[in-house]
């Protein structure tokens, strides 16, 4: 039986010494210099800008890089007090948990019960055992027990993620590694794996853009920069305070209250501890003298205007209409029954629901991409950013997917490159980049092309970083003004607040509600039945209205 | 019901069919194996006749160029002719393109029945539980039978996008330049995905120890026993009925 190593009282969980990755071939060091500690029982926070290096990092500790994925590496690594190469990437696995950003790396394509199960049969570990891990881990993750015999690919995008959480957790292993593990996960999911990250005696180290319900769990964060070293760390709450205006810069994820809080300081009024949710705020605001209350209430309608987007009604004909639609993936049976919905000019409508409630298929079958089982559908095809963006990529190079859109005009190529931050990448091949600027990628073809008349965005801000959702942002506002409709898949409920004026909600196979979004996001019993929470903006909402200032 | 049957006992079956189909030289033999097989699929398994029609398709195709050969070129085909020398075809040479021709559709649908029955996870686990397979070769085996109808999934992907490019809705099937332009990037989904699938299982411990546990092996019933008596006495039956041994009784 392969036994887990067990790690010497002083020794760090992970330490990078000065440790520096290059690729093969690639001018430029992936990340690096590091020198950074991850101490048993402690879990740490890596936050950067897509494309900084994190998950190349992440790999090192197991030495899976560069064992498995070739790089040359300086520097000292140390997992469990011993050297990281000492052991191949198979061996660690008794001790270390990784679960990928990309759920294709975790998962092997077998049905569910035996992807759980795939890690604790290697460490020939009985049985009886492994069954109860399996049944464990898959409640943990809140894996419905009718998924056991699917194959994982047959699973939506986000159920391979949960079934992804559920193997990494069924290993129990002393080190967790995750990289992203909530870009494609619904609101409830993300919630079960804050709480798994929030459990006490275990080592965490996390990647992820989506802090707000994660945040509170963490006790340190460490953040690299766009050149790869590593610029800060510290406890969350002195890092978001003291190097908030850095991170902006660096387009780095901060949670909300931590953006809001650094207005207030902008106005002197400053909380006494830093707050890292936007319900410290609050308590903080209620104990202010009413003229403090009211500059507060200045900034606060400010920070709330940027990012709840203002109502938009269409009155013109629709773009696209679905009538008693049965809509269904490609060779598969319908998902969805009894669909009638129409989306008009300059309309902003995010579609919301658990993993697997069919959102994908809805937008692709209004896009005109898939063909109905039942029902109708009437007008022109729309443009569809797919979850996987590799699927749109048929050039040889970022430039010539650029081209292939707009023309060889270089000035207008030179500008959306700027635009969306490739233009350091703009003679790789599409599929040499990191996940962010793939997708980053794949929307900026999608939103330059003039000809549709409606788009369908599914998962745009999954693994990005800050500037690039922010771009996006301020994209689909600019597309909806010219009177293009955008239709927004997604699990980020700050996001469709700050995009969308109206929400449909996916549950049990039709629509559930379809109304304006912040409605629908303050209907406790809808978002309780169809997984969903509640976005933390919504406080203060709240509170903006029972507190006049 | 052929799909809850241990793998390997099938698999037996299905090579002894296979063998038998090679070795007999007789259209009605490989006839009967034709529509045999055909049968256990749509009245055992309920599977549609027309999907059997259309995977005896490629077959029939591969076996018309056996056909042609040895009607054109007989020379080439001597001791296929003198085999068949006896058939009620009438020439020779067509009597023995046709038994060639039935040979490839009855080989191709032994092999489909095979296929169509057995989930490729509970294959592998049988080949490492039963006959020791090295799990890195098993589990490398188990992604290459996923890997054909994850590239057809793959293929619909592509054919979408390319389609939303051109702003036109995709053809059911793919013309012969569209499917020759998926080639490129399929490949570079098999290597992808092939590198993926290294990394998911190294990351996760194969091959760390010499005896690893296997959850949920198939395990051998009395069905597996009768299933592969019945299967050995039908071909036995065919073979008596069809090359006349059972006049000299």
């Amino acid at each position: 039986m392969s036994a887990a190593f067990s790690v010497p009282e002083a020794a760090p969980a992970v330490a990078w010494r000065e440790v520096a990755v290059r690729y093969p071939y690639a001018a430029n060091l992936a990340v690096g210099p590091v020198s950074l500690e991850l101490r048993k029982g402690e879990r740490l926070l890596l936050l950067g800008p897509s494309g900084c290096g994190k998950s190349t990092l992440l790999g090192t500790i197991t030495g899976l890089v560069p064992a498995t994925i070739p790089a040359e590496i300086t520097g000292e690594i140390a997992t469990l007090g011993v050297p990281a190469a000492s052991r191949s990437p198979a061996e660690w696995s008794a001790s270390v948990a990784q679960l990928f950003q990309d759920a294709d790396q975790t998962l092997c394509g077998m049905t569910v019960g035996d992807e759980v199960a795939f890690a604790l049969e290697n460490r020939a570990l009985p049985a009886d055992e492994i069954a109860t891990r399996v049944d464990r881990a898959l409640a943990k993750a809140g894996v419905p027990e009718s998924w056991r015999a699917r194959r994982t690919a047959a699973l939506s995008g986000g159920e391979r993620q949960l079934v992804a959480l559920a193997a990494a957790l069924a290993q129990e292993a002393a080190l967790f590694i995750a990289d992203e593990p909530t870009a494609h996960l619904s609101p409830d999911a993300a919630a079960r794996l804050h709480a798994v990250i929030g459990g006490e005696g275990e080592t965490f180290l996390v990647v992820d853009h989506r802090l707000d319900g994660l945040i509170g769990t963490i006790d340190r964060v460490a953040v690299i920069g766009r050149n790869g070293a590593l610029f800060a760390e510290g406890s969350p709450r002195d890092i978001f305070r003291a190097r908030g205006e850095v991170l902006a810069a660096e387009g780095i994820w901060r949670p909300l209250a931590a953006d809001l809080d650094r207005l207030l300081c902008g106005i002197g009024i400053v909380l006494e501890r830093p707050p890292l949710v936007l319900s410290e705020i609050i308590d903080g605001l209620n104990r202010l003298s009413p003229a403090d209350r009211t500059a507060a209430g200045t900034v606060i309608r400010h920070f709330l205007s940027d990012r709840i987007a203002g109502p938009t009604a269409s009155t013109r004909p629709s773009c696209a209409t679905l009538v008693h639609a049965a809509c269904a993936p490609l060779f598969a049976k319908p998902v969805l029954h009894d669909i009638s919905m129409e989306i008009g000019p300059g309309e902003t409508v995010a579609i919301l629901g658990r993993n697997g409630a069919g959102k994908s298929t809805l937008g692709a079958t209004l896009a005109g991409l898939l063909r109905l089982k039942g029902g109708t559908r009437t007008g022109p095809a729309g443009g569809f950013a797919f979850q996987r963006p590799e699927t749109q990529f048929t050039e040889g190079s970022v430039r010539a997917e650029l081209e292939s859109i707009v023309g060889k005009d270089a000035a207008s190529i030179d500008a959306i490159l700027s635009a969306w931050r490739l233009e350091n990448v703009a003679d790789q091949h599409p599929f040499e980049l990191s996940q962010g600027q793939k997708r980053r990628l794949a929307l900026a073809t999608l939103t330059a092309d003039t000809r549709w008349p409606f788009l369908v965005l599914d998962e745009p801000t999954a693994g990005l970083d800050a500037a690039a959702s922010n771009e996006i942002a301020s994209r689909i506002a600019k597309i909806a003004a010219d009177g293009r409709a955008v239709m927004v898949i997604t699990h980020d409920m700050d996001f469709a607040l700050k995009t969308c004026s109206r929400g449909i909600v996916l549950d049990g196979g039709s629509i559930a509600a379809d109304a304006p979004l912040i409605d629908l996001l303050r209907d406790g019993e809808l978002l309780a039945s169809a997984g969903l929470n509640a976005p933390e903006l919504l406080l203060l909402v709240d509170w903006m209205e029972a507190v006049p200032c | 019901m052929l799909s809850m049957l241990h793998p390997l006992p099938k698999l037996i079956v299905c090579l002894v069919w296979l063998a038998a189909s090679i070795a007999v030289f007789d259209p009605r033999f490989q006839a009967g194996i034709v529509v045999l097989s055909a049968l256990a699929m749509i009245v055992i398994e309920r599977r549609s006749p027309l999907l059997i029609l259309a995977l005896m398709i490629p077959f029939a195709l591969f076996g018309f160029g056996f056909l042609t050969t040895a009607t054109l070129f007989r020379e080439e085909s001597d001791f296929a002719t003198r085999m068949a020398a006896e058939t009620p075809f009438g020439s020779p040479a067509f009597s023995a393109g046709i038994v060639l021709f039935l040979r490839a559709i009855a080989c191709g649908m032994v092999s489909a029945v095979f296929v169509l029955t057995t989930e490729p996870g509970r294959f592998i686990k049988a080949l490492m539980a039963n006959w020791h397979l090295s799990p890195r070769i098993g589990y490398a085996l188990f992604s290459a039978l996923h890997l054909v109808p994850d590239l057809a999934s793959e293929a619909q992907q592509i054919r979408l996008a390319r389609a939303m490019k051109r702003g036109r809705v995709p053809r059911r099937l793919p013309g012969p330049l569209e499917t020759a332009s998926l080639v490129v990037p399929l490949l570079a989904f098999a290597i992808r995905r092939a590198n993926r699938a290294a990394i998911a299982m190294e990351a996760r411990g194969l091959g760390t120890v010499s005896v690893r546990t296997i959850v949920g092996a198939p395990r051998l019933r009395p069905a597996d026993a009768s299933f592969t008596i019945v299967a050995l006495a039908l071909l036995a039956v065919l073979f008596i009925l069809t090359s006349g041994v059972w006049r000299a009784w």
